[in-house]
C-alpha cells in the first residue's frame, strides 16, 4: 500500500496505544462508483457497496449562502423530505460530472456517511464511463488529491470493472444504467474505444415514457409524500377527491417528479415487462389482430389508491428500448437506434477476428437489465441478427450483482495484489500534476 | 480455533444510546432488562481532557452555593462544607402556588432536613477522601471545596448525538467509568451494541480503545438492529428503532442487515417534545417531557376525533382494513366511538346478562341514571368520568425534583443510578390488551431496579390536606386511556369498583411515599394539544422512510416478509398509541389491496375488457404467500420460456408482486418473564444478551463472533470487521 498512516496522533491523549501494541498498517481502499442515478461507495474486497446514495441533490434557495446560493441537501433522507422551495437537481450530465463542487460534496457524503470519517487515509479507486473526456479525468484527479487528500488513487473504466466482476477478461459489456445504455468491448482488460456505443435508451427514458403514458391515461400521479391516505377506486371518471396534505406551500415541481419516480420505479419492477420476441410486437396496441394470443393482466395500485389492470400496454415502454419509434412519448430529434441495433453496430465495428469471441461473451449488467425478461428479448434479437450458436449472454443471477456490477469489479480490482503497482500516489501527483492520470491510466 | 472459555457471569454488555447507556455484568439465568443505566454524558473535569461522571462545583473559601434542596452550602476554611437551611427563597417561591403542595413541603421539611444534612456532610467528606487518594486535587491547602452534584446537568457533555459519537474523549471516559463501576474480572469479554450510524473507522477506534485500555480478552459488536431482531427471533423483519433524536430503520433478510438500504432519519422522541413545546409554549421543557410521558398524552387512532374539535384536518374515514391484515397486536380497529350513545348501548348489551345474573340490576340502573343526569348536568361533572380521549382538558401532575438525595440515600450502593430528568426510560405503560387496568395502576413503573426514580411520571396526587379535597377519588385522576377503556368497557361493574379501591389504596401509598421524598407536584392542565404529540410529521417521516427501505431491498420476494414482521422498538415509541398510530400510517398510505398485489389474477386476455371489480373474484392473497410466492409466475415464465427458445442460460429474475399487501407487527417474544413486565422497548438489550450467550459461551468463538486478544494483536483494530 502506498501509505501507512500513523495511528498515533489520531487517538486522544487519554488513549494513547501502548508501544508494543498494534501499530496500524493495512488500510483498506475505498471504491467509488458515481452514476447518474445513484453513487455507490464501499470498501475494496467486499461484495456489495456500503452506501448507495442518490446522486440527485436538493437545493433550498438562500441568497446568503455564498457558494451555491442555497443550502445543499444530500442523501436519501434529505431529498425525500418536503422542504419549502427545495429544488432537485443532478450534478451529472451525459453520465459524467458537470457540477464538480456539488459532486465533490456528494462523494464526500458517501464516504463519510458510513465508511470513514477519515477520508484522507484511504486509497481511492473511482470508476468512469469510457466517454469521459481528458479534462474531466484531470479534474477528478485534482479533487481526489486536493480536496480529499487521498494517499493514492486510480481511475478505472466501469466497463472493465463489469467484465472483471463477471470474471471475464474479454467481454462485450452491455451496461443498462439510469441515464445511458452503453456497449463497450473489453479485450484482456482493455476497453476499446472503437466499437463502443451509447444511447439514452435506459432507465430514465423508461421513467419518462411511463410518466407520459400515465398522463395520457389521465392518472393523477400524486406521490405518497403529498398524500394523507389513499382511497381505493378503479374508475378514473369517478375519482374521489385527493386527500392531499397541506404544507402551506407548493413543493417544487422537480421534487414532485422525484417522488413520482418512486412509484414509477415500483411499476417498472412489478408490472413492466419486455416483449420476449423481436419484431412480433403489435404495431397498434389499440387494434390487435384477432389471432393475437392473450396477455395476462397485471394490476397496479397508485399511491392515491387508483387501481388499474395493465395488459399489453405494460409492454409498451420497454418495447421502446428496442424499437424507439413505438415510444408512447415521441422522441424529439433524431430517432436513436434500438439497443439491439446498437450492439450490432458495435460488433460490426470490431475486427473480424474478435467478433466471435465478443458474441460469445456478452455481459449484460446495470439496474435496467433487471426489467422483466429483457435478457430473453436481447437474446432473441441477437440470435436473429447473428444466426448460429455463437451468441451467449451472461448476466449475474443475483440482483445486487447486476446493480452494483461496476462497483463490485472495482472492489475486486483494488483488492487484488497485482493492482498495487498501479496506484498513483500523492507524491507522483505532486511532482507531475493532474496530467499524471493520462500517463498512468489511459 | 478454540476460543477461551468464558463464563456467563463474566460477560460485560454495554449498549450506548444517545441519552442512556445500558450496561450489565454477567448473564443471568433468565435474561433481564439491563441492570445499570448510565446517562450518556460526562462532565468536564477540573483538568483539561479529564471527564467525571458527575458535575463538580468548585468553591473558593467563603463562596456560597445554593443547592437544589434549598440549602446553601458555604465553603468554610480548609474546604469544609458548611450548610445552612435557607428557609424562604428557594424552596417555597419556586414551587407551586398550590397550598396543598406547600403544606406537603413544610411537612416534609421538618422530617427530612436532618437526614439530608447528615448525608450531605457524609458525602462531602467521602468525596474529600477520594479526591485525596486520587491525588488530583489538593484539599485544604488552597481552601477549595469540591462538591459533587448528582443533579446538576449544566455543562454536561453528551457523548452521542443522533447516535454518532461526537465527543470521543467523553465517550471513552464514560466507557472507562462504566468499566470501573462494574469492575469486572480479567476474563470478562465485552459485547457492545453498536449504533447503525457508526462508521467503520468509529468501530475500529472503539475496538482499539477496548483492547488497549480495558484489556479485555474478547470484544464483539452487535448492531442495534440485529440485536432487536435477535430478541424477536424472526428471520426477516423491518426494524424501526425510535430513539431520542433519530430513528433507525433497517430491513433484515435472513437475519442479515440490508446494509445498503438502511437509513437513519432525524426524528425521534425529542421531536415530539419539540412539537409539544411549540403547541404549548407556556410550559417548560421539563414539564413538556413529563407531559409526554404522562398518561394523558396519547396518540389517538384514526377515526377517533380529538374532543371538542370539529377537525377537518383529521380524516375520520379510514381505508377499510381487511381483517386478515390485522395480525396479533396489529392495527387497532377504529371503533365507532364518536357517538357516546352507541357505545353506551353496546356496553349495555354486553353487560346486561352479567348484571342480571349478579342481581344488581337496580344498582346498575340507578348508576346509569345518575351518569346520564351527570352528563346532562354539565360537562364539569360528567367530564371527570370520561376517558382521556373524550375530554377536552385533562391534567397531569408535574413532579419537580427537589430532594432526590433522600431517595438516593436508599441506594447508595448504586451511586451511578442517577435519576435524570431527561432520561427516556420511564415506563409509559405498554398497552396491555389482556388485563384491563385502571390508568393509575397500569402506569406504575415496573420498577425492576429497586426504588422508583424520582422522575417517574405517574400522576401522584399532592398531599391535599385541607385544600381542594375532592370527595371522589376517581374524579381527580385522569380517565382511563382509550385502549384501556376500550377493553375495560365490557368489564363488570363490580370488578371496576374493586380496581378503584385498589387504585385508591395505591394512591394513598403513593401519597405517603411522595410526602416522604419531598417532591413537589403541581397539577398542570392541558387541552387537546396532548393528542398532537406526533403531528409534527414524525409518523409520516418514519412511514415513508420505512417504505423506501423495504422497497429498495434487493430480494424482491422477501420484502413482503419484512412487512409481515415490523418491529417497533426504542425509547421514543413509548408514547401511548404511538406504535399503533405509526402502523396505521404505514397501512393507510402504503399498503396495497391484495388484488393489486397478486398477478395472473385473471387469465383473461387483455383484449377482453378488463373487469372492474377489485378483488371479489380474485384468489385470496394467502395463495400467493411466503411459501410459494411465485409458483404461478414460475409456471407461466416456464411456459413462455419454452415458447421462446429452448436452453436459455441467462436467468430472468422473477418479477415481484406489488406490495406490501399486508403489514403486521412481529410477535412479542415469549419466555422472558422479566422483560414482559419491563416492556420490549429496550429489547435491543435482550438481543445483546442472547448474542453474548451464543458468541461467548455457546460456540466459544468457533464462528468468530468476536475478536480475541490474539486476533487483535495480529490484525489490529480492523479485526472488528472480520466478525
Amino acid at each position: 500500500m502506498a501509505s501507512t498512516p500513523q495511528m498515533t496522533g489520531v487517538l486522544p491523549p487519554t488513549t494513547k496505544p501502548a508501544e508494543l501494541e498494534y501499530g496500524g498498517d493495512e488500510v483498506s481502499a475505498l471504491v467509488l462508483d458515481p452514476g447518474t442515478g445513484t453513487t455507490r461507495c464501499g470498501f475494496a474486497g467486499e461484495d456489495t457497496p456500503k452506501t448507495c446514495v442518490p446522486t440527485s441533490y436538493g437545493i433550498v434557495p438562500d441568497p446568503e449562502e455564498q457558494k451555491y446560493f442555497g443550502k445543499l441537501k444530500i442523501g436519501e433522507n434529505p431529498i425525500n423530505s418536503v422542504v419549502e422551495g427545495m429544488e432537485i437537481r443532478n450534478p451529472m450530465s451525459e453520465g459524467i460530472v458537470e457540477n464538480w463542487e456539488v459532486a465533490t460534496e456528494i462523494w464526500r457524503h458517501c464516504i463519510e456517511y458510513r465508511l470513514s470519517s477519515r477520508i484522507e487515509e484511504h486509497p481511492l479507486i473511482v470508476t468512469e464511463p469510457i466517454w469521459n473526456p481528458l479534462k474531466k479525468r484531470e479534474k477528478t484527479t485534482e479533487i481526489v488529491f486536493e480536496d480529499f487528500n487521498a494517499p493514492a488513487y486510480f481511475l478505472v473504466k466501469s466497463a472493465v470493472c463489469e467484465s472483471f466482476a463477471n470474471s471475464k477478461p474479454s467481454a462485450l459489456v452491455v451496461d443498462m444504467g439510469h441515464a445511458y445504455t452503453s456497449v463497450t468491448p473489453v479485450i484482456d482488460g482493455i476497453p476499446l474505444r472503437k466499437g463502443s456505443e451509447r444511447t439514452t435508451l435506459a432507465g430514465q427514458h423508461l421513467t419518462n415514457q411511463l410518466r407520459h403514458q400515465f398522463t395520457e391515461l389521465g392518472i393523477r400521479m400524486a406521490p405518497w409524500l403529498t398524500l394523507k391516505s389513499k382511497t381505493p377506486y378503479t374508475d378514473l371518471a369517478a375519482a374521489p377527491p385527493l386527500r392531499t396534505k397541506d404544507f402551506g406551500f407548493q413543493p417544487h415541481q422537480s421534487f414532485l417528479d422525484l417522488q413520482q419516480d418512486r412509484f414509477i420505479h415500483e411499476f417498472k419492477e412489478c408490472v413492466s415487462e419486455t416483449w420476449p420476441e423481436a419484431k412480433t410486437f403489435p404495431a397498434d396496441i389499440n387494434n390487435l389482430p384477432d389471432n393475437f394470443r392473450g396477455i395476462a393482466d397485471k394490476a397496479f395500485e397508485f399511491p392515491d389508491g387508483y387501481q388499474r389492470r395493465f395488459g399489453i400496454d405494460r409492454f409498451l415502454a420497454p418495447e421502446s428500448l428496442f424499437n424507439p419509434s413505438i415510444s408512447p412519448k415521441p422522441i424529439t430529434g433524431d430517432l436513436p437506434k434500438g439497443i439491439a441495433e446498437m450492439i450490432k453496430d458495435s460488433i460490426d465495428h470490431l475486427d473480424a477476428d474478435i467478433r466471435a469471441n465478443m458474441l460469445n461473451n456478452i455481459v449484460v449488467v446495470g439496474g435496467t437489465s433487471l426489467l422483466y425478461r429483457i435478457n430473453e428479448r436481447l437474446n432473441h434479437e441477437l440470435m436473429t441478427m447473428f444466426p448460429g450458436p455463437r451468441v451467449k449472454i451472461h448476466s449475474p443471477g443475483q440482483i445486487p450483482e447486476r446493480k452494483y456490477s461496476a462497483w463490485l469489479g472495482g472492489s475486486i480490482l483494488a483488492s487484488c495484489g497485482a493492482f498495487h503497482q498501479l496506484w498513483i500516489s500523492k507524491q507522483e501527483y505532486d511532482e507531475v500534476g493532474a496530467n499524471i492520470i493520462e500517463r498512468r491510466a489511459k | 480455533m478454540v476460543g477461551p472459555g468464558f463464563r456467563d457471569d463474566h460477560i460485560l454488555l454495554i449498549a450506548p444510546g444517545s441519552r442512556i447507556t445500558l450496561a450489565q455484568l454477567g448473564l443471568p439465568e433468565s435474561f433481564t432488562p439491563a441492570k445499570l443505566r448510565f446517562p450518556t454524558r460526562m462532565f468536564p473535569g477540573l483538568e483539561e481532557g479529564q471527564y467525571l461522571p458527575n458535575k463538580v462545583h468548585e468553591l473558593k473559601e467563603g463562596e456560597e452555593m445554593l443547592l437544589r434542596n434549598g440549602e446553601v452550602m458555604t465553603a468554610g476554611p480548609n474546604g469544609k462544607p458548611i450548610k445552612k437551611r435557607k428557609v424562604d427563597s428557594a424552596s417555597k417561591s419556586s414551587t407551586t402556588t398550590q397550598t396543598a403542595a406547600k403544606s406537603a413541603d413544610s411537612k416534609g421539611d421538618t422530617t427530612m432536613a436532618d437526614a439530608t444534612d447528615d448525608r450531605e456532610e457524609n458525602e462531602g467528606e467521602g468525596g474529600d477522601e477520594d479526591e485525596k487518594m486520587d491525588g488530583t486535587k489538593e484539599e485544604g491547602t488552597n481552601s477549595k471545596l469540591f462538591y459533587e452534584d448528582d443533579e446538576d446537568e449544566e455543562g454536561a457533555v453528551w457523548c452521542l448525538d443522533q447516535g454518532r459519537i461526537v465527543n470521543w474523549e467523553a465517550f471513552f471516559a464514560l466507557l472507562l467509568h462504566i468499566h470501573e463501576t462494574l469492575n469486572p474480572t480479567f476474563h470478562t469479554p465485552i459485547l457492545m451494541v453498536s449504533q447503525p450510524c457508526w462508521t467503520c473507522t468509529d468501530k475500529e477506534r472503539i475496538c482499539q480503545f477496548i483492547f488497549e485500555k480495558l484489556k479485555t480478552p474478547g470484544f464483539g459488536m452487535m448492531d442495534a438492529a440485529a440485536a432487536i431482531n435477535a430478541a424477536y427471533n424472526v428471520q426477516h423483519s423491518l426494524v424501526i428503532d425510535v430513539g431520542y433524536e433519530k430513528t433507525d430503520i433497517t430491513a433484515l433478510i435472513d437475519w442479515n442487515i440490508q446494509e445498503v438500504n438502511r437509513t437513519t432519519i432525524p426524528f425521534g422522541g425529542n421531536s415530539m417534545n419539540k412539537h409539544l413545546q411549540k403547541l404549548l409554549p407556556e410550559l417548560t421543557e421539563d414539564e413538556i417531557d413529563q407531559l409526554k410521558r404522562s398518561n394523558i398524552c396519547e396518540i389517538l387512532p384514526p377515526g377517533v376525533p380529538i374532543p371538542g374539535e370539529e377537525d377537518t384536518d383529521r380524516d375520520t374515514v379510514v381505508r377499510p382494513v381487511e381483517p386478515t391484515t390485522i395480525g396479533m397486536g396489529g392495527v387497532a380497529q377504529p371503533k365507532a366511538l364518536d357517538e357516546e350513545g352507541n357505545e353506551e348501548e353496546e356496553e349495555g348489551v354486553t353487560n346486561i346478562a352479567a348484571i342480571v345474573a349478579s342481581g344488581k340490576t337496580q344498582e346498575y340502573l340507578a348508576k346509569k341514571e345518575k351518569e346520564k343526569a351527570d352528563r346532562k348536568a354539565g360537562l364539569a361533572a360528567g367530564e371527570k368520568r370520561l376517558p382521556n380521549y373524550k375530554r377536552e382538558n385533562n391534567s397531569f401532575f408535574y413532579v419537580e425534583k427537589i430532594q432526590n438525595s433522600v431517595i438516593e440515600s436508599g441506594k447508595t450502593d448504586h451511586p451511578t443510578e442517577i435519576p435524570d430528568g431527561e432520561r427516556m426510560d420511564v415506563d409509559v405503560a405498554p398497552p396491555t390488551a389482556e388485563e384491563p387496568k385502571p390508568a393509575e395502576e397500569a402506569s406504575t413503573t415496573s420498577g425492576v431496579d429497586g426504588p422508583l426514580p424520582a422522575s417517574s411520571t405517574e400522576e401522584k396526587r399532592p398531599d391535599t390536606e385541607g385544600a381542594k379535597v375532592v370527595p371522589d377519588v376517581e374524579a381527580n385522576k385522569s380517565g382511563p386511556s382509550l385502549m384501556e377503556s376500550m377493553f375495560s368497557a365490557t368489564k363488570e361493574d363490580d370488578d371496576a369498583k374493586r380496581a378503584q379501591e385498589k387504585a385508591l389504596r395505591r394512591e394513598e401509598k403513593k401519597r405517603q411515599e411522595a410526602a416522604q421524598s419531598g417532591e413537589k407536584r403541581k397539577e398542570i392542565e392541558v387541552g387537546t394539544e396532548r393528542f398532537k404529540a406526533a403531528e409534527g410529521g414524525i409518523l409520516e417521516a418514519i412511514a415513508d422512510a420505512a417504505h423506501r427501505v423495504v422497497s429498495s431491498a434487493d430480494n424482491y420476494n422477501l420484502r413482503s416478509e419484512c412487512w409481515n414482521s415490523v418491529i417497533i422498538a426504542g425509547g421514543g415509541c413509548r408514547v401511548k398509541g404511538f406504535k399503533d398510530a405509526l402502523l396505521n400510517t404505514i397501512v393507510t398510505k402504503y399498503q396495497v389491496s391484495p388484488s393489486s398485489g397478486t398477478i395472473f389474477t385473471s387469465e383473461l386476455p387483455s383484449n377482453i375488457p378488463t373487469p372492474s371489480g377489485t378483488g371479489t373474484n380474485t384468489p385470496q392473497p394467502t395463495a400467493f404467500n411466503s411459501q410459494q410466492p411465485n409458483a404461478l409466475l414460475l409456471q407461466a415464465a416456464a411456459n413462455n420460456a419454452a415458447l421462446a427458445a429452448a436452453g436459455q442460460h441467462h436467468l430472468s429474475i422473477p418479477q415481484p408482486n406489488q406490495g406490501p399487501t399486508s403489514i403486521k407487527v412481529a410477535k412479542i417474544p415469549e419466555y422472558f418473564p422479566e422483560w414482559k413486565d419491563h416492556g420490549f422497548d429496550e429489547c435491543m438489550f435482550l438481543g445483546a444478551q442472547l448474542g453474548a450467550k451464543i458468541y461467548f459461551v455457546t460456540d466459544q468463538g468457533a464462528s468468530k463472533g468476536f475478536v480475541t486478544r490474539a486476533d487483535y494483536n495480529s490484525q489490529g483494530p480492523q479485526a472488528i470487521h472480520n466478525i
